[in-house]
Order: C-alpha cells, then structure tokens, then sequence
C-alpha cells in the first residue's frame, strides 16, 4: 500500500493496533520469563491466540521456559504472520537488539536469511510442512550488516494438533566455528596441494615402527614404486638406506637430534636405476604423536651438470694452456726476424690470425671449421675484395680442428705475403682460392692459392717463419705436402693432404676430445 | 755443464702441434743439444724410441687424442728420462703417465732446459746404472720405479 494513500486515523488506528499487540507481546515474554507460561498468548488482528508447544504438558512447558531464558543460543519464536512473539535474552545479543525490541516486529526485521544453497528454503518449507521441524545452516543477516553463520532448529507451534500458529527457532551462532573450519579447510588443500604437487619426494614415517606411512606421488614417480607399495615398506626395502643397520641408525639420530641431512645418497629404484639423493628428514610432534617427514631430492642431474662442467672447465683450461703455448711458439719464432718494431707488429698480426681462427672453432663447439668461413676470417684485411680480386672456389667443407689451426695460420701468411709483395699490393693483381677432393694413392684433398696480375715475383731473400707455415707446418698439421712456386707471372701455392685427417667426419662420429691436442 | 757433454745428448721430440715441436727443436739446437727425432705420431715415436734411440725425450700427452702413455712406458723401460709437456695438469695426468716428470705448457724455455740438462747430467754420471736397469725391465712394475728415480 502507498503512503500517502494512509489517511490519519488509518494511521492511528494501525498505531493503536501495533501499541496493543506490544503489550500482548510484552505480557508473554514476561510469562515466560517468570516461568508462568503453560501456553504463549499473542494478541492478533483477530484478537488474542492461545499458543501450546505440541505435544509436551504444561509441566515440561514450564521447565522449557526457563530453559531457554538461560540458554545461550538465541531462540525466538514467531507467529503465523511472521511477527516475533518471544525473542530471549541471547537472541537479543546475538542479534544487537535492545530489550523486547523485537516483540511484535517481524522476524524480516530481525534478520534477512540468506540460503547456502539453491533449493535450501523449499527444502525447509517442506520439511516444517510435512514434519514439523526444520534442522539446518544457513547465514543471518544482521540489521547492521553483520553476516552470521548461523545452525538453526526450527519446531512449529501449534494451536491445536491440525493448526499451525508459528514456530519456534534455536538459533546457534557458529561463525566463528565455521572460520576456524575454513581455515583449517584451505590450509588442509593448500598443504595437500603443495604435498601432492612438490618435485621433492616427500615420505612420512612412523618413528617407532620405522615403516612409511605416506608417500607424495613425486616419490612414486622417483622410486618407480605405486603408492600401496611404498606404504608399510621400510626405508632400506625401498633402497634408500643400504641396509637395515643404515635405517636403524637414522632413525636413533632422528630420535635424539630431531634432525638429519645426508648431501648425497645412492639410491636404487626398481629397475636397478641409479640415482643421487640428498635427504634432509625431521621428527615432528603431531598432536601428541611423533611423526618423521623424510623430504627426498633427485640430485641426479645436478651431479651430472657439475661432473659435466668440471670436465668442461679442465678441457678449456687444457686448451688455454696448449694455445698460449702456440703463441709463445709463435712469438719465438716471430722474434728470428727483423727488428723490435716489426716483431711487434708482426707478431700482433699473427695473434690476431690465432684468435680468429680460435674464435671459429669455439663458435663450432670444437667440431671443426668451414672452410669458407676459415678463408673469410683470416683474409679480414681484404674483406672488401673477397668476391673481386679475391675468388673462392670449392665445395662446402668441414676442417677438423687441427687442420683448421693449421690451415688457418698458413692462410694468414699467404694473405699477408700477398698484400706485401704478391696480388694484393697492387691495385689489380687477383687470387683464386680453391678447394676440391682428388684421389692418389687414397682420397685427397687439395687446395690451392693461386695470385696473377701482380708485380713481379723474386724469390724471398731468406726462408723466415711465414715460409715455415706456409710449408713444414702445415704439411704436419694436415699430414700431407706443400708446394710453393714463385714463378714470375704470379705466386702459387698447393696443399694435398689424406682426406680423413684434413676433414671433419659427421657430428656424430667426433667428440671434442678426439681433436684435443695435448 | 760443459758443451761436450751436452752434445752427447740426444733428445727425442714427440709433439704434434708444427709450430712448437719446431720451437722445441730450435730450443734444444740453441741449447747444445742434438735432435735425435721429431714426430707427432705415436707409431713413429715408438719406432725411434726402439730403434736409433735417445739419450732423453720430450713427450707431449696428447697426439690428437691419441695418449702417449705407450711412449713413455717404452721409454721408461729403456731408462731413458723423459719429460711429459702438457697442457693438462699433473693431477689429470698421473693416471695414464705414473711418475713421470711433468711440465705444464706454455713452460718458460729456461726452466725446460734446465730440467732436460739435469735430468741428462744424472744419466752422464751414473753410468753403472744402465747396464744394470736395462737388463732388469722388462717389467711395469721395474719401469714405474725408473720413472719415480727420474724425477
């Protein structure tokens, strides 16, 4: 109905009503609480309702009203139009209502309900229709706001046994019970979680009888045992200790330490698998009970990388050493000729040719070199005429690294000489480089350097390093021959070495190792 | 130590990296010493060490993957001296060269001198030894107990 539509003594009237109903209200909850009541009497719209608790005689009725003046869970009861007749003193602080507040108001003003889940309310409905009583929990919404998590029995008062006149609530506040429940609830899931989740092997164990009580499916996974194998097994059974004497000990450390770590235990799984375990395991008190909680790493691949970068790390240092003993040789012989100067400056330039040719059999991970990209890199003073006056010729190949050292150092020199004296000290003198794969006695492989157009060619004045590299130590680094010809119409140079130590075999067939030269 | 003592000595060159197996030739000449044989194949240093033979060698670890421990067991068992030059440490080689007198590359020219001369000195001066160990070697056992007298 709308406001405005009330007129004056509408209102009055209503008012008169409501104070009457009040009274009525006030006078039951007196009755109850000076324990007088054999029956609630309501004051209705048609007049007062004589209210009995079905089935139970006055006597009892008595007991049950003080009763529930003294019980701490709120209890209220309402009519049939949902006013509330009788609210005690718990429900009136569990609910912030100032005294006898609540009589005559409807319960909606109490609290609104609010169902945990869909069909709740019908199934309430039903249950107060068909048997009288509704047990139940739902949440209470307090006129301030405040959520109640509240467990509820309801009972339906009955005027006499056909007719229903209300009903009777106990209501008992358990918010506080369901947020530790909660708690518990997530803290259960998460630590299932991390339990059933974690790439650690986690087992429980019981102290005294030493068996396994729990097993984490990380530890199935690791062990190669199902989950109802491992439980009931003892700690040697599953090969974790060597043997039972292990176990035994363990468990007196734990006992009296609470305790124990071992960095680096052998462990075999079924399948006769060896792996590497650290174990770090600590007795607890759950409860009044001890408990072990043995937490097991697979430290397998971590031995693995760390024996790996060991071996790495003697392998690079082997191979610094050999090279700074190549430029110490290199120096040396850089030193037989010409003055200070020149020996630096020459012997920077031979450095610069070892570190570009290291450099290439570093970005191949030691499994030789391309050729062409050999050529390119030691002929880096005469980038700009590669393609011009300086023509590559050959099939793609792959160098082992010695002939790559070899090689390279022998290309430096011939690049050098020909920027000196041969090809590429004039503006148009040119050099081909090729390579192609023959047959002597067995598959060669021959390569040439071959210069025209550049001035005229006179035989070196003396035999120094370069002539050395170019010859004997190439030949040794290939296991093959050299042939220099410094015919005037131009400079030439031709390499035949065994095909099988010149050129890297497939990936597969070579290691680092077998190319380290010690 | 005098010249011509020195030039009695014979030196064997097993190395397969060009440039310093010339170096260490270069070296020894320098030194006084004579060259007996340069080579960076392990079946050819076992037939100079068997045949011409040496007074003393040098012998690089590693022939392109290839370890040289035969070469200084057929040496050993000769009573001749030698000196594994390597770029791995001792500790790496110990396994494969028992007792042998290590030097680690890039070692100083000095001090590879040095340990050569002294180790040919002891060989000049004690004479009486070399009937005596060469007749009594045919064993490892007999070789290893040279190798750690060499040192």
């Amino acid at each position: 109905m709308h406001e405005g539509a009330r007129t004056e003594p509408m209102l009055l009237a209503e008012n008169a009503e409501l104070r009457a109903q009040l009274e009525g209200a006030e006078e039951t909850l007196r009755a109850i609480r000076n324990v007088e009541v054999d029956a609630l009497i309501v004051e209705s719209a048609t007049g007062p309702r004589v209210y009995t608790l079905h089935g139970v005689d006055s006597a009892s009725n008595r007991f049950r009203g003080e009763i529930l003046a003294q019980v701490s869970d709120a209890v209220i009861a309402i009519d049939g139009h949902q006013r509330v007749t009788y609210a005690n003193a718990a429900a009136e602080r569990q609910y912030g209502l100032s005294p006898s507040w609540a009589l005559g108001h409807l319960l909606s003003n109490v609290y609104e309900t609010r169902w945990l889940r869909p069909g709740d309310e019908s199934a309430a409905e039903t249950a107060l229709r068909e048997r009288g009583e509704w047990r139940g929990e739902n949440v209470h919404l307090r006129q301030d706001g405040r959520e109640l998590h509240v467990e509820s029995s309801m009972t339906v008062l009955r005027e006499t046994v056909d007719q229903r006149a209300g009903v009777l609530a106990v209501i008992r506040d358990i918010s506080d019970r369901k947020r530790a429940e909660d708690k518990v609830r997530v803290s259960e899931i998460r630590y299932r979680r991390l339990f059933e989740a974690a790439q650690d092997g986690v087992l429980l164990l019981d102290p005294d009888t030493c068996k396994i009580t729990d097993a984490n499916p990380f530890m199935t996974k690791l062990l190669s045992y199902p989950h109802e194998e491992l439980v009931g097994k003892e700690l040697y059974e599953i090969g974790l200790m060597k043997d039972e004497g292990a176990s035994l000990e363990m468990f007196r450390k734990l006992k009296s330490e609470h305790h124990v770590r071992y960095e680096d235990l052998p462990l075999k799984s079924q399948g006769g698998r060896h792996q590497e375990v650290e174990v770090v395991a600590n007795l607890y008190d759950e409860n009044g009970r001890a408990v072990i909680q043995c937490n097991i790493r697979d430290i397998t691949e971590r031995k693995r990388v760390e024996e790996h970068n060991k071996l790495l790390m003697a392998e690079i240092n082997h191979r610094s050493m050999n090279l700074l003993a190549v430029v110490q040789a290199v120096a040396h012989q850089t030193a037989r000729t010409g003055d200070p100067a020149t020996f630096v400056a020459r012997l920077f330039d031979r450095i610069d040719g070892l570190a570009a040719s290291q450099d290439l059999l570093i970005k191949n991970q030691w499994e030789g070199v391309d050729l062409a990209d050999l050529v390119e890199a030691q002929l880096a003073h005469f980038e700009d005429l590669i393609g011009a006056r300086v023509m590559l010729d050959g099939p793609p190949v792959r160098l082992t690294p010695a002939a790559a050292q070899g090689i390279g150092m022998a290309l430096h020199e011939l690049a050098t000489n020909a920027g000196k004296y041969g090809a590429l000290s004039n503006d148009d003198g040119r050099v081909h480089i090729s390579w192609q794969f023959g047959t002597a006695n067995e598959p060669v492989f021959l390569m040439s350097w071959l210069e025209e157009g550049g001035p005229t060619v006179a035989l070196p004045m003396r035999k120094g390093f370069g002539q050395m590299v170019i010859g004997r130590m190439v030949e040794a680094a290939v296991d093959g021959t050299a042939e220099v010809d410094y015919r005037e119409s131009g400079f030439s140079w031709r390499l035949s070495s065994p095909l099988a130590g010149t050129l890297q075999k497939g990936r597969l067939a070579s290691s680092p190792g077998n190319d380290a030269r010690g | 130590m005098p010249v011509d003592k020195q030039q009695r000595a014979r030196i064997l060159i097993v190395e397969d990296e060009p440039i310093i197996a010339l170096t260490l030739q270069d070296l020894l000449v320098e030194a006084g010493f004579e060259v007996a044989g340069v080579t960076g194949k392990l079946h050819k240093a076992l037939v100079l060490i068997e045949g011409a033979g040496c007074d003393a060698a040098i012998v690089d670890a590693n022939l392109g993957g290839v370890s040289t421990s035969p070469a200084a067991l057929a040496l050993a068992a000769r009573g001749v001296p030698f000196i594994v030059l390597s770029g791995y440490s001792s500790e790496q080689l110990q396994g494969d060269f028992p007792s042998a007198r290590f030097l680690r590359k890039p070692c100083r020219p000095d001090k590879l001198i040095h340990t050569l001369k002294a180790m040919v000195l002891k060989q000049i001066s004690s004479p009486l030894d070399r009937p005596l160990l060469r007749t009594d070697l045919a064993t490892p056992e007999a070789a290893k107990r040279l190798g750690q007298e060499s040192r």
